[in-house]
């Protein structure tokens, strides 16, 4: 019916914008593909699965393989989702069921402060703050006395790994990911709050339940969280060490696609693939971000729709 | 599950006692930055005086980078902010056609996309084109970055309005278009201010769509342009990298000018708000 209605100025002037904007998202995912092909088509699927990196000045002697990058992405924002979740669930639900009026208030702000401020600050303090006190406290320690456990068999010498990355990371997604849990959380009609309290649940067996019915939103909130970790560049590339490393070692310096651009675009139009490689890594976290940010988004919204009848 | 358990009370002691220990963790790391950053900032700004926000590099100020932050964002807000409102009052205006859904899905898609992306298209597209980094092309990066925030905002805030204004407008016989600038865009004119600050505190933020577009300029103020441009972010990222303890003092002053902007503009605004997408 509406594909009938007669086309109005509004429709003249605002069609072409969103033209522009779908046309934009396209043309990058085309600019990306484009520029990745040379090193698609020299390296092949070893581009992807191989943890190498030999730049070199004649182009038959360059290989490269950001399999270290890609590892660093994904264990990083693991690590940091793992730290989060609990935080993110503890602090919505404080906010939510404990808080007195005024402070439920000032948390929440506190919580969206977090969330906006520049990720460069959170990078400043990250490299020259957090770093030295993981490495400290926490690193040193579990290295002297664990190291028998392989994950803490590293010697955590400058303090900039894997570890750190996730510990910055975990700091960074927290606001965001309690926010969507917070959202949902307070979305539990009240009747369900009684009825757990009526047949007797303490505290915590009433949490427990409510948190089991907002299942789907923790879910999105883990998804979406794990999106923008992967994602996250400037405050990573300064805390991860910036070493091609493909272990699961956490004390280890390693690389995260991201990082690996922000740190190599500057100088890779000195070699022939350099470049290419580079786009062909951002391709795949254009993959990645835009796969987990659909799946995220769409199970976000459709538990909100189940919830709203 | 319904075993008796005797230590129901304990657990749940532990559970409240576990609840607010986990509170005071996630919210730690705020208040850590901002005393860590005071700390080190305020004493380089106090030495440099009024020199750290006017002069440049090798004078010890950042004034070139303020003025850039400032420039850049004015830019990017010129071109985006009247697309943006294009845009948030497409999707509002068809809600139910798959254009206009894919419209939505797209702007919350872009609100979470991983900016460097945004940077080495922009470099791809206009930087090599144009041979040089370049405050126009710093300033295209930001615009997609603040699209999506100012949009979805204008959106939600066009949602609130009750339907009756707009029938109201209609039976008075005007146009779609009088409908929605007239009438519908002044009552939402709180929502859109605030989308557009929120798009702008974001845009001003942010480093990584900036580092290879914008360039950089700390020696001399942005004439031009179409001529590299630095900013206040991106001027600490390449301050953290170098070795010098001068430079680093320098970066930790810079992040307290930028923290303050930041909080000048976003604690008022969320003072003001419910609730706000970032």
């Amino acid at each position: 019916m509406e594909a009938m209605r007669k086309l109005d100025m509004f429709d003249i002037i605002s069609f072409p914008v969103i033209l522009v904007i779908f046309l934009l998202f396209a043309g990058m995912l085309f600019v990306f593909f484009k520029n990745a092909l040379p090193a698609l088509e020299h390296f092949g699927i070893d581009l992807y699965i191989k943890n190498i990196w030999q730049a070199a000045s004649v182009p038959q002697k360059e290989v490269y393989g950001i399999a270290a990058a890609l590892w660093g992405s994904f264990y990083t924002s693991l690590i940091a989702i793992l730290i989060s979740l609990p935080i993110s669930a503890a602090f919505s639900v404080f906010i939510v069921d404990y808080a007195p009026r005024g402070l439920k208030n000032t948390l929440a702000i506190l919580s969206d402060v977090m969330a906006g401020l520049p990720t460069i600050i959170y990078g400043i303090w990250g490299a020259f703050i957090l770093v030295p006190f993981l490495r400290h406290w926490v690193m040193e320690p579990l290295y002297r006395y664990f190291s028998f456990i392989p994950f803490f068999h590293y010697p955590p010498v400058g303090g900039y790994s894997y570890f750190s990355a996730g510990v910055l990371l975990a700091i960074m997604i927290t606001p965001f990911v309690s926010a969507i849990i917070r959202e949902a959380y307070q979305m539990i009609p009240f009747t369900y709050r009684e009825a757990a309290y009526a047949v007797g649940a303490t505290k915590f067996e009433a949490t427990r339940i409510l948190l089991g019915y907002i299942k789907p939103a923790v879910v999105s909130g883990i998804i979406l969280g794990f999106g923008r970790a992967v994602g996250e560049t400037i405050a990573v590339s300064l805390v991860i060490g910036n070493t091609f490393n493909l272990t699961y070692k956490l004390f280890a310096p390693g690389y995260t696609i991201s990082s690996l651009i922000a740190n190599q675009f500057g100088n890779a139009f000195l070699y022939t693939y350099m470049t290419s490689t580079l786009f062909a890594a951002g391709l795949a976290l254009f993959a990645i971000g835009l796969t987990v940010n659909i799946i995220g988004i769409h199970m976000l919204r459709r538990w909100e729709k189940n919830v709203q009848v | 599950m319904f075993r008796f358990n005797p230590n129901r009370k304990a657990v749940e002691k532990g559970f409240l006692f576990t609840i607010g220990l986990l509170t005071v963790v996630a919210v730690l790391p705020l208040f850590y930055i901002l005393y860590t950053v005071t700390l080190k900032g305020l004493p380089v700004i106090l030495k440099r005086g009024t020199i750290f926000f006017t002069g440049t590099f090798s004078e010890g100020g950042i004034g070139p980078a303020i003025a850039g932050t400032f420039l850049l964002t004015f830019l990017s807000s010129l071109i985006g902010v009247p697309l943006a409102l294009m845009v948030g009052m497409y999707s509002y205006e068809n809600p139910r056609s798959v254009l206009g859904r894919w419209t939505k899905t797209l702007l919350e898609i872009m609100m979470e996309f991983p900016t460097i992306l945004v940077g080495i298209f922009v470099m791809a597209v206009l930087v090599i084109p144009m041979g040089t980094y370049s405050a126009i092309a710093g300033a295209f990066a930001l615009v997609i970055i603040l699209l999506p925030y100012v949009a979805v905002y204008t959106h939600e805030a066009m949602r609130g309005i009750p339907f009756t204004y707009k029938e109201a407008g209609y039976a008075l016989g005007l146009t779609r278009i009088k409908v929605l600038f007239r009438i519908l865009a002044p009552m939402a004119k709180r929502g859109v201010l605030t989308g557009v600050l929120i798009g702008i505190a974001k845009a001003a933020g942010e480093t990584a769509p900036l580092l290879f577009t914008a360039g950089g300029l700390y020696e001399s103020y942005p004439t031009s342009i179409t001529k590299p441009v630095g900013t206040i972010p991106l001027l600490i990222y390449q301050l953290i990298q170098s070795p010098s303890p001068q430079d680093h003092a320098t970066a930790w002053g810079a992040s307290l000018v930028l923290m303050v902007i930041f909080i000048a503009v976003f604690i008022p605004l969320r003072m003001s708000l419910k609730e706000v997408k970032l």
